[in-house]
């Protein structure tokens, strides 16, 4: 009988302490939904000045705080070219890190919002590639390829990189990434057509 | 030694367990009003296509869950309240609106092509809830609208 008042006590202590962290999880919220409704509007602003792949300006800015993100980017591909699939969940992983250790200081505001929607998005893929078999890896390396070059276009690389393009992947609608070499190795098909595609543009 | 008493003061403990479980508050992910940032309030869509992506979808990809009846007991209650808060964490259409352009995109293409490879709605969902699986129709007109708001994009 004892024991059994024991347990109705502990069930009953969880119980109500439950109670108190729904409550305070219910006030947090309200503060983000307050505070997302707050940055509603800047969002669409920031989106403005998005650049489309097609028409990459070049930035001149030898930048060489992107070279860290830049080459666990090229390990991630050059993963998926292999068919690499725990190889490139690793290299993932190293890109959230290189990612965080990114310096914007200097960045003026408007680059920093920018380069802020690039990074989370980056990030979520990454993520994404850490936990998901390997199709799906393919398919968020895509968007990767998208932010990683976006980003490059925003804050510039030392690095001499190519912007290669396969009209094949993606069902046919055609996929962009980008490349430490001249030779084409596509990560989008592994060895089922590992020479698909062709440079569309050298950066530096 | 297992002995009768014993076992009865087991089954005797877990009863009580389960009485007292469902006084674990439940939660409920029923927001109201439809959000204004509700993505059929940012991208027009045809009727039949709303109707389908709330019924196949916003039950844990929005602020507003039809629950069933069996949300009525707990542990259950707990477990779709997770299960719930991870759909929402991973795309929520209540709050579409507030996505950055990039991250609208990149939404829109993951949705894409998880309804085209029936990876959802999850089997798991559809075994329970069969009017939420998603015909040959009902899936070529959602990557129909979908491909035009990405065209435009």
């Amino acid at each position: 009988m004892k024991k059994i008042i024991y347990v109705l006590a502990v069930v009953l202590l969880v119980v109500s302490s439950c109670k108190e962290k729904k409550t305070t999880n219910k006030k947090l919220n309200q503060v983000q939904n307050e505070v997302k409704e707050h940055n509603h509007g800047d969002h669409e602003h920031g989106s403005k000045s998005e650049v489309k792949m097609t028409d990459i300006k070049q930035n001149k800015t030898r930048n060489i705080a992107t070279t860290p993100i830049l080459n666990t980017y090229f390990q991630i591909k050059n993963a998926l070219v292999e068919s690499n699939k725990t190889e490139a969940a690793k290299e993932a992983k190293l890109l959230l890190t290189a990612f965080n250790k990114l310096d914007t200081a200097k960045l003026n505001e408007s680059k920093r919002k920018e380069y802020k929607e690039i990074v989370e998005n980056a990030m979520e893929q990454a993520e994404h590639i850490i936990k998901s078999p390997i199709e799906h890896q393919r398919e968020h390396f895509e968007v990767l390829s998208e932010d990683i070059t976006d980003l490059i276009t925003l804050l510039g690389t030392e690095k001499t990189i190519y912007l290669d393009f396969c009209p094949m992947a993606n069902n046919n609608k055609g996929a962009y990434w980008l490349s430490e070499i001249k030779e084409i190795k596509n990560p989008y098909f592994g060895e089922k057509m590992p020479t698909c595609g062709s440079i569309k543009k050298q950066i530096n | 030694m297992i002995t009768k008493n014993k076992l009865k003061k087991g089954v005797l403990i877990l009863f009580a367990a389960f009485l007292l479980m469902q006084f674990i508050p439940k939660k409920y992910n029923e927001s109201g009003q439809i959000e204004k940032t509700d993505i059929f309030k940012i991208y027009k869509a045809p009727q039949t296509v709303q109707n389908k992506i709330k019924t196949s979808c916003y039950d844990c990809h929005s602020n507003h869950t039809k629950y069933p009846w069996y949300n009525k007991i707990q542990p259950i209650a707990l477990f779709l309240e997770n299960h719930i808060n991870e759909g929402k964490e991973e795309l929520n259409f209540s709050e579409f609106g507030n996505y950055s352009k990039r991250k609208k995109k990149s939404k829109l293409k993951s949705i894409r092509s998880q309804i085209e490879k029936n990876e959802m709605p999850l089997k798991t969902y559809t075994f329970i809830h069969k009017e939420a699986i998603l015909s040959k129709n009902d899936k070529t007109e959602i990557l129909q609208w979908m491909d035009r708001i990405l065209k435009d994009l």
